[in-house]
């Protein structure tokens, strides 16, 4: 009877070394498609209603286009955060370096708006509702190294 | 970077684990991604965290006027060894502590 359970765990200790390497490779694969290619977010907060909710959406964000550059105004993107480095938020792009961006200041107070030109190497992002947003009309124009996806 | 790294290049090896976990310190020499030209990756010495008082010379060609300021929230303050001729946070502000590379 012992013989038969050293044979079982023989047979174990063979399997589990492949399996181990099977579980890895699947790891690593999702991690490089997770930072490469696409990446999943939970988005909350009301600084982008009515196009995503309040309480809570999950979005697809594919991470390609930030690497080649093909971001235009009107993309939605993640960036991360310039106060808080480990927080990614969600905006639009309004402006890309050169552009010139009128925005109004203090939509709560005022209709008084101001026209500014996006510096080199930087973009111009707001949420959909201005009224309740950190963006770029607090923070100033956002690095695009800062650019998630 | 002068004299610490060579003009016509040095190869360093950079640990990437220390800005994850915000083990980065003034004095540090950090990679981080150029604000002006995001493809580029420039070397710099950290000289002030967040909420740290930095005070700089700010053109040492011309004069010997120097300036201090508050490193806001989420940023750094790099600048590079050899002063005299180095576009740093003396000339862009300071840096989003996002932008570290390793």
């Amino acid at each position: 009877m012992i013989r038969r359970n050293l044979k079982q765990w023989k047979n174990i200790a063979i399997e589990a070394p492949n399996q181990s390497f099977l579980v890895a490779k699947l790891l690593c694969f999702l991690h490089l498609t997770n930072k490469y290619l696409c990446t999943a977010a939970l988005t909350y907060g009301p600084s982008m209603l009515p196009t995503l909710n309040l309480t809570g959406d999950l979005v697809l964000a594919e991470r390609i286009s930030p690497r080649i550059g093909k971001v235009a105004p009107g993309d939605i993107v993640l960036v991360q955060s310039p106060v808080n480095p480990r927080k990614v938020v969600t905006k639009r792009v309004m402006g890309m370096e050169g552009d010139s961006v009128t925005y109004v200041v203090d939509p709560k107070n005022s209709d008084e708006s101001d026209t500014i030109v996006v510096p080199k190497g930087h973009i111009w992002i707001e949420g959909d509702n201005i009224h309740d947003s950190n963006d770029s009309r607090k923070f100033g124009a956002f690095p695009y190294g800062l650019l998630q996806a | 970077m002068l004299p610490t790294l060579n003009l016509t290049g040095d190869l360093v090896l950079a640990e990437r684990i220390s800005p994850r976990i915000g083990k980065v310190a003034p004095g540090d020499i950090v990679l981080v991604q150029s604000p002006v030209n995001p493809r580029k990756v420039v070397t710099k010495r950290v000289m002030g965290m967040e909420g740290d008082s930095v005070t700089y010379v700010v053109d040492p060609k011309n004069s010997d006027e120097s300036d201090t300021i508050v490193v806001p929230k989420g940023h750094i303050w790099i600048e590079g060894d050899n002063i005299h001729d180095s576009n740093d946070s003396r000339k862009f502000g300071a840096f989003p502590y996002g932008l570290l590379q390793a």
